[in-house]
């Protein structure tokens, strides 16, 4: 009798997963969505797309790119837009990843969203100018045992326009265990003027599925591809002394920053501190050097916090919040720069403030 | 064992590639509502609760962020060392919660014992009970966090 029930239940199991998977495969052969309307903005921007996608998918098919770092796979909760009208009930697989504010004004995840009708969406204008790049890597360079460089020439499109100290999407692929591509943020530390290729500096994260991906998986001559440009970390347009202060892969975006003063010929009062625990920790220190005799007043000043015992190093020991106030003249008329681990970036704004500087600039990477 | 939906999606967001490329199993072949289960029963025995836990780690990390990533002393015998990261992971527990990526490394400088964490282990603990499973790389075990933070 219980074998006979069993076999029953597994039955009707089947057949019902059977007539699941069959409107699945129906819905996507013979479903015909049409032609959809996606109007951004109130009219700003608007496109006719075949329906039957996600909105993400077909957004970025227009070259309008929503922020995502699982790739549309529904595990980021980051694709956020805003309905201006609505289009149907909220999906369970969306809502962990609102509150209720964001619930109540008709925010959604643009990846959950199937495009089946027209469809009106307000999204910051700031994403209007974001592109997806593809290229190959050109070369890796060991800066660190735990930091890579990654040279990235551009094939589609084949120039990038971008400010000095903004940030890329960069995008893993599948690789071992991990079944999804992520995408993560990297200042590109190349200078805006080299457009048809960009570098990006990386430290290996334990753990870490994008950098794991980059230092034991990229190889030259691989493609590659990400989106941006993002970010509002540049140099104001100013006559105000500067300090930066970085720490590990945070030396990208002054890379690119000195670069591009060097390149015009900056007069600026600049002192850069960069932070390391140990001689081994340190990098680009030559090229640093370089830009003391090619910018007017340049210093570059590496701090170790841990330098070894024996080391002959001469240079400054400790921590850079507490000498902050030596290199400071007048606070009034600096401007801080911030690039590094979210610990450094919060003592050392603290600290900046406390100095009396106004104007800490950082980009928090969310 | 029946499960919702949702746990179901949990389940699937402990395993490794995920949400971090070792995940939150390790080992460990059982479903996560066992996990905490039987690490909930161990901590009543050691007369703590998780959220006593929590609390106690969440108060070591916020100062050790004052450190700036640096090593320092706290409460006269506690070593701390408080490794931020850039970014954010979001929680495996699907509560749209995003936490910051880091490590932070105890040692009680009496009795000599160390322990690590992240900010991501903070939370399961204090929400859920979830220590992580046996071999995790980033399980705490309950016995010997209570010998180092307490």
């Amino acid at each position: 009798m219980i074998i006979l029930i069993i076999n029953n239940v597994v039955i009707l199991a089947g057949i019902g997963g059977f007539l699941a998977m069959l409107l699945v495969i129906a819905d996507y052969f013979l479903a015909n969505y049409g032609d959809c309307n996606i109007d951004i903005n109130q009219g700003k921007k608007k496109f006719t797309v075949k329906g039957g996608s996600s909105l993400l998918s077909s957004l970025a098919e227009k070259m309008v790119f929503i922020p995502s770092a699982c790739g549309g796979k529904g595990t980021c909760g980051l694709c956020k837009v805003k309905l201006l009208k609505e289009i149907g009930p909220v999906l369970p697989t969306e809502k962990p990843y609102l509150d209720k504010d964001e619930l109540k004004n008709g925010v959604r995840l643009s990846c959950q969203i199937k495009v089946k009708q027209d469809i009106f969406i307000h999204i910051p204008e700031a994403l209007f100018s974001i592109k997806k790049f593809r290229g190959k890597v050109e070369r890796i360079i060991d800066y660190t045992y735990d930091i890579k460089g990654v040279y990235i020439k551009l094939d589609e499109p084949k120039n990038i326009e971008f400010k000095a100290g903004q940030y890329v999407q960069l995008e893993s692929k599948k690789y071992g265990k991990v079944k999804q591509v992520v995408s993560r943020a990297y200042s590109m530390s190349s200078p805006p003027f080299e457009e048809d290729k960009i570098e990006l500096i990386i430290r290996l994260v334990p753990d870490g599925i994008m950098t794991n991906y980059v230092h034991k998986q990229l190889h030259q001559g691989d493609d590659i591809s990400f989106t941006g440009p993002y970010g509002e970390f540049f140099i104001r347009d100013s006559k105000a002394d500067m300090i930066f202060v970085a720490g590990g892969s945070g030396m990208a975006p002054f890379k690119s920053i000195l670069a591009d003063l060097e390149k015009q010929q900056s007069k600026r009062r600049i002192v850069y501190l960069f932070g390391a625990r140990t001689e081994k920790d340190l990098f680009l220190v030559d090229e640093m050097r370089h830009f003391e005799d090619t910018l007017a007043d340049f210093t570059f000043i590496p701090v170790l916090s841990q330098a070894d015992e024996d080391s002959d190093w001469k240079g400054k020991k400790g921590y850079i919040p507490p000498i902050l106030k030596d290199y400071v003249k007048d606070p009034d008329n600096t401007e801080g720069y911030l690039c590094g681990s979210p610990g450094l970036l919060a003592v050392t704004e603290k600290e900046m403030h406390k100095l009396g500087i106004k104007n800490v600039y950082y980009d928090s990477f969310g | 064992m029946k499960q919702t939906p949702k746990e179901e999606m949990i389940q699937e967001r402990l395993k490794p590639g995920v949400v971090t490329l070792e995940g939150f199993l390790g080992q460990d072949k059982r479903h996560y509502h066992e996990i905490i289960s039987e690490d909930l029963d161990r901590l009543k025995s050691l007369g703590k609760s998780h959220g006593d836990i929590a609390e106690r780690i969440q108060y070591f990390t916020d100062q050790a962020f004052e450190f700036a990533d640096e090593a320092g002393i706290v409460d006269d015998h506690y070593e701390i060392q408080y490794q931020t990261e850039r970014g954010k992971l979001i929680s495996p527990f699907m509560d749209n919660v995003f936490v910051p990526k880091g490590f932070v490394r105890l040692t009680n400088l009496k009795n000599g014992v160390t322990v690590e964490w992240t900010p991501l282990n903070i939370y399961m603990i204090k929400q859920y009970g979830f220590f992580e499973g046996k071999g995790s790389t980033h399980r705490v075990e309950p016995d010997k966090l209570i010998k180092a933070i307490f």
